[in-house]
């Protein structure tokens, strides 16, 4: 993925703590910039979709393959599947699945949450830099509306984006009453900070642990809960409809540790599987946990539900390239919101660090095509990230508010306060998803989508600490909305838009051999199938 | 630099013969155990999700001649003649507590180990210490819950991952991951009042007053 | 069926606290003897290749002679182990309860023999009957001349207590033992040091089984050769086998060591109930194993099992017969093993609590293949860790369930 480049050795002895840098270079263009190196801007990287809601639009060519594949399931595999009833079913246990979860049992409803993998096994539980609320005296709600359709590049659904930023500061108290943990100034405030995108300190956390320390606060108290039940390990590999394949009655989970089927029956089904960085866009690294193969999408869009924005996604700016086990791991925004800068192999500075991710992004992936990056053994390259240079300027920062980062790369012989990290952008999230109104409902009736799933918050570009505030939002919206459905019940419950896909796919002239949802990466899958 | 396991990685170095599941397997230094099981083809490892061992899900029993120590697998490197099983999904935990229940600050404590009964019956084994992952000093923390001092204890727990090894590696069943929770649970319940977002919070509640009174509110 | 042998526990022995029967039926000769010729005795014990009862099976002598190689420190111990807590073993009870004075004259001649000048009597808190017999037979020596003139024969003055135990399974285990004793948590130390160099307060000690103590004053009294001569080759003396489940007569049963076990079964313990055919044996104790039909002739000895994969442990024999799910009766085992680790190791910790819920999902239709992978992968990993045995005993029963009976694990998953 680069031209040249100078070797990693070489560019450590030439690299100064002490250096004098000037100020990068003036950005003239950026769209320039985007089109010229963001990966979302490569021609070769987009298809149109020719089958489902939203046939002849642009769509990501490894996720359009997903979207137009053969089912998991044939009837016949449901043959002696044990049946489960419940109000309301939650799909996925990351954030957004489990504040869904207490919601709608917080309301008296009995909730059954799945989860593919553990529960809490999920993009939250590593999200380091923190969550946004505008709770600053000079801060306002509007402006946190006005900055995250900014960053979005003016593609977002401002009801979706003022609904979400209104719900800030209730979303803050709330995870603070299930036990959560923030940092504090000296006289009591909340500490904030400013990132990239923001025109007021808005970003609040738990030293770089605020995922974590938000994961095991919801995940306990979703264990803790009567009215919730979990199963763990049980992958979706099938929505369920009504006769007419046109409302969401119930899904079909598996399991990786029998691979048996088990048939859910509901009411309401809220998606909260979050992204797709496991598939590995246009052959990225990711920043993204195991089971993040994108089978939210899949599901929704063979049941009929409109999706968007399914050509833009984030690349994070700083992946880790080095040490290699850590590949396309994050370092924090927050890193560069406290301050580091991040330097070319010639030790200049060529970005205004706190720019939109995108722009940052397409602005490192320009050093390391143009031979200013530096290069690994085996030929990956990166741009250095200055944190001594930060530790210098405030001795100590990093362990105070990095503790992660630094226990991480320490591991590996690597300490961020004597050397410059290697990085390299890496495959984030999903800026698009589903389409959903302010109470997460699809188009498709009996089906909510929550959390990274669900796609026109963040525009094209999500700003650093949405992502957190987006899930319990949505979250608790779509479990307060889920139980206020209210008809008997599915009378039947079928796979008839799975035909009405297989027919949609066959008289398009698709190939039917590829099967989605994807479930696990193929290289993490050995074994769990054929038992 | 060159020191560091994660120096070497070109083919051509040794392989690092190691054993996962009962599985041979000949894999690259500066790999983790979750890299080799993959690259060796061990069939069936389900209990891995983040890769950066802040999940707590692959856990793993070790031995490196007679000694057997547990850990996460994404932060363990392959060593020559190391055996690894990957241990099943942790158990469901028996205690059970509703924060929301919680009104009366004061009886923190008599909550706490009417919920938590075993806290107090550490023996001092150090077992929780040992299986910890994250280095945490579980005992210390345990013992300081069961004295009621919750803020310290819950803040020894910063770095917990609710792998809950320490549970598995406690003969009096005390759960200490989940007692570390509780603490900085209660802790931040009972004790996070922030100005700045109480001060928005109730410039919001006037805001949503003012507007029930008019025809075009929302929410 | 009467006992073929009956040296411990003859009746005319089981008279409980009562010093002057137990003299009249010949007790206090050896503690007489041994006072002469300390030495003699420690050579008589090792001509008699007397073993180890509580489950090692390891030559009383060796032990003896390293402890009586040491110097006070300034005390000597000798620790009587009554802690008996495995599962099915009942027979050191039976001996503290009926005959206390044959095990104290047995624990006095060791002390003499090894130089001790402090027995500690460490019993299972659980046998209140035994307590109390100990207790009234210690109170009783007090009272005697006997106990002033072994120590006059020792040189400096004998202390007889009573400690009981902790509760705690493992507190069986000798180093475990002496922690109790030093008012400690019952946690096994790592070995070296052994408790001969450095026992209870850093003394030498000495700690032997309160069967093991027992037969020493008959050995000292009728010789080695006659010790020898009781047993089946390669046994030697008695063993108190402790008989219990499927059986139409369970009970402890004093045999010829080396006894097969078709003779314990069949002839002494009445044969199975309901005629049913014989499944396996479950031999208690720290090594537990699997006995299965084609073991029925082999010499329940500590040798002759060993030699067959199996272990005597304490002599317990827990009968299954055809019908019982061997995979219920290993979840039991496990559940008590994974109860019973203290902590220290995580290897026994964590290895027993994770086969001990593999073990009851497999047993209660949830477990998958992956689960007895997972079990299997552990036999081969957690064998001779941790700082005692109670893992590697473990490992070995789950183990042998295994070679035996793979296919009833099998069809528990679902």
């Amino acid at each position: 993925m680069s031209n040249g480049g100078t070797p990693l050795a070489q560019a450590r002895a030439l690299y100064r703590v002490d250096s004098e840098l000037a100020a990068p270079p003036e950005l003239a263009d950026p769209d320039t910039l985007l089109n010229a190196f963001h990966p979302d801007h490569l021609r070769s990287s987009v298809v149109k979709l020719a089958v489902g809601a939203n046939a002849g639009e642009n769509c990501q060519r490894e996720l359009a393959q997903q979207l137009q594949a053969e089912a998991f399931i044939d009837e016949a595999d449901l043959a002696g599947a044990p049946v489960t009833d419940t109000d309301v079913l939650i799909i996925g246990g990351g954030g957004a699945g489990c504040a869904a979860a207490l919601a709608a049992a917080g309301r008296g409803a009995r909730v059954l949450l799945v989860t593919k993998l553990r529960l809490g096994d999920s993009n939250t539980v590593m999200a380091e830099g923190g969550i946004q609320a505008a709770i600053e005296p000079d801060d306002s709600i509007q402006r946190h509306i006005q900055d995250t359709l900014r960053g979005g590049h003016h593609a977002g659904d401002p009801e979706l984006v003022s609904a979400m930023a209104q719900d800030g500061p209730e979303v803050i108290r709330w995870l603070i009453e299930e036990g959560m943990q923030f940092e504090q100034t000296a006289s009591g405030d909340l500490h904030t900070r400013k990132a990239g995108g923001m025109s007021a300190a808005r970003i609040m956390h738990c030293r770089d642990y605020t995922g974590l320390e938000m994961m095991r606060v919801l995940r306990e108290a979703v264990i803790q809960h009567r009215g919730i039940e979990v199963w763990e390990h049980s992958p979706a590999v099938e929505l369920l409809s009504n006769e007419r394949g046109q409302k969401c009655v119930g899904a079909v989970f598996t399991s990786l540790l029998d691979g048996r089927f088990r048939i859910v029956r509901t009411h309401s089904v809220i998606l909260a599987t979050g992204g797709l960085g496991r598939l590995h866009l246009n052959n990225f690294p990711t920043s993204n946990h195991l089971g993040a193969t994108g089978d939210g999408l899949v599901l929704a869009y063979r049941i009929g539900a409109q999706l968007r924005d399914l050509d833009s996604f984030q690349y994070h700016p700083t992946g880790l390239v080095h040490p290699p086990y850590l590949s396309g791991k994050l370092v924090t925004e927050g890193v560069r919101a406290a301050g580091a800068l991040m330097l070319n192999a010639a030790g200049q500075r060529f970005v205004d660090e706190l720019l939109p991710r995108d722009i940052v992004c397409a602005a490192i992936l320009r050093e390391c095509a143009e031979g200013r990056g530096i290069r690994v053994d085996d030929g990956r390259v990166g741009v250095w990230l200055d944190t001594p240079r930060l530790e210098r300027s405030q001795p100590g920062m990093l362990e105070r508010q990095f503790p992660k980062l630094l226990a991480r790369t320490q591991m590996s012989g690597i300490d961020p306060r004597s050397e410059p990290l290697l990085i390299h952008p890496t495959l984030h999230y999903q800026n698009g998803g589903v389409v959903i109104d302010v109470n997460g409902a699809t188009t498709v009736p009996g089906l909510f989508a929550v959390g990274e799933l669900a796609g026109g918050i963040h525009g094209r570009n999500r700003i650093m600490g949405n992502a957190l505030l987006d899930i319990i939002s949505f979250g608790r919206r779509a479990g307060v909305a889920a139980i206020s459905e209210h008809d008997r019940g599915p009378k039947k419950v079928t796979l008839e838009h799975v035909n009405q896909a297989r027919r949609a796919l066959t008289l398009a002239g698709m190939p039917l051999t590829q099967r989605a949802p994807q479930i696990l990466p193929d290289y993490a899958a050995k074994g769990i199938w054929n038992r | 630099m060159t020191s560091t396991p994660a120096a070497a990685t070109g083919d051509s170095q040794p392989a690092v013969n190691l054993t996962i599941n009962g599985i041979a397997v000949a894999a690259r230094p500066a790999m983790t155990l979750v890299e080799a099981a993959w690259h060796g083809g061990v069939p069936r490892v389900t209990g891995v999700s983040c890769l950066e061992s802040v999940c707590g899900s692959c856990r793993v029993l070790l031995r490196r001649g007679k000694e057997v120590t547990v850990d996460l697998a994404c932060q363990t490197f392959v060593e020559e003649g190391i055996e690894a099983v990957f241990l099943p999904p942790q158990a469901t935990p028996k205690h059970h507590y509703e924060i929301s229940e919680f009104t009366d600050s004061w009886n923190n404590l008599a909550r706490f180990h009417e919920i938590f009964p075993e806290a107090s019956h550490c023996r001092h084994c150090h077992g929780c210490v040992r299986s910890c992952p994250k280095g945490i000093d579980v005992e210390s923390a345990i013992n300081l819950a069961a004295a009621g001092h919750f803020r310290d204890a819950g803040e020894m727990f910063l770095e917990c991952v609710m792998c809950d090894l320490c549970d598995s590696a406690c003969p009096e069943q005390i759960a200490p991951a989940h007692v570390g929770l509780f603490c900085r649970r209660v802790s931040a319940h009972f004790r996070l009042r922030p100005p700045n977002l109480i001060q928005r919070l109730e410039e919001q509640r006037k805001e949503r007053l003012l507007g029930q009174a008019s025809p075009d509110s929302h929410e | 069926m009467e006992p073929l042998t009956s040296i411990l526990l003859h009746p005319e022995r089981r008279v409980g606290a009562d010093m002057a029967r137990w003299a009249a039926a010949g007790g206090g000769q050896a503690l007489a003897r041994a006072a002469q010729d300390p030495a003699g005795v420690r050579v008589a014990i090792r001509e008699a290749d007397l073993r180890g009862m509580g489950g090692s099976g390891f030559t009383v002598w060796r032990k003896w002679e390293a402890v009586a190689a040491e110097l006070p420190k300034p005390d000597k111990y000798l620790i009587v182990n009554g802690n008996e807590d495995e599962p099915g073993t009942f027979k050191d009870r039976m001996l503290l309860e009926e005959t206390p004075h044959q095990v104290i004259e047995g624990a006095l001649v060791a002390a003499l023999a090894v130089g001790a000048n402090r027995v500690v009597f460490y019993v299972n808190p659980d046998l209140k009957q035994s307590l109390a017999a100990v207790d009234a037979a210690i109170a009783q020596w007090h009272a005697s001349e006997r106990l002033a003139q072994a120590s006059k024969a020792l040189g400096r003055t004998l202390e007889l207590s009573l400690r009981p135990a902790s509760g705690h399974y493992i507190g069986g285990e000798e180093t475990a033992a002496i922690s109790w004793v030093e008012g400690g948590f019952p946690f096994p130390r790592g070995k070296p040091p052994y408790p001969a160099q450095a026992g209870v307060h850093g003394c030498p000690t000495l700690i032997n089984n309160v069967e093991t103590l027992a037969h020493v004053p008959h050995i000292v009294v009728h010789g080695a050769e006659w010790f020898r001569s009781l047993g089946k080759a390669p046994g030697t003396g008695t063993k108190l086998y402790s008989l219990s489940g499927d059986v139409l007569h369970p009970g402890v049963y004093e045999l010829p060591m080396g006894t097969t076990l078709r003779e314990l079964i069949f002839e002494h313990g009445g044969g199975l109930l309901s005629g049913k055919p014989l499944k396996a044996v479950f031999t208690g104790g720290p090594s537990c194993s699997l006995l299965t039909p084609v073991n029925l002739d082999v010499g329940l000895d500590f040798d002759s099992l060993r030699a067959c994969g199996g272990s005597l442990g304490t002599g317990a024999m827990i009968v299954v017969s055809e019908g019982t799910g061997i995979v219920k009766r290993v979840a039991e085992y496990m559940r008590f093993f994974a109860h019973s680790s203290c902590g220290q190791c995580n290897s026994c910790k964590v290895g027993t609590a994770t086969m001990s819920r593999l073990l009851d999902r497999i047993d209660t239709g949830r477990g998958t293949a992956a689960d007895l992978d997972t079990l299997e992968n552990l036999c081969a990993l957690l064998p001779g860790s941790g700082r005692c045995h109670l893992i590697s005993g473990t490992v070995q029963l789950l183990d042998s369930s295994f070679r035996h009976f793979h296919n009833e694990y099998r069809q528990a998953l679902r």
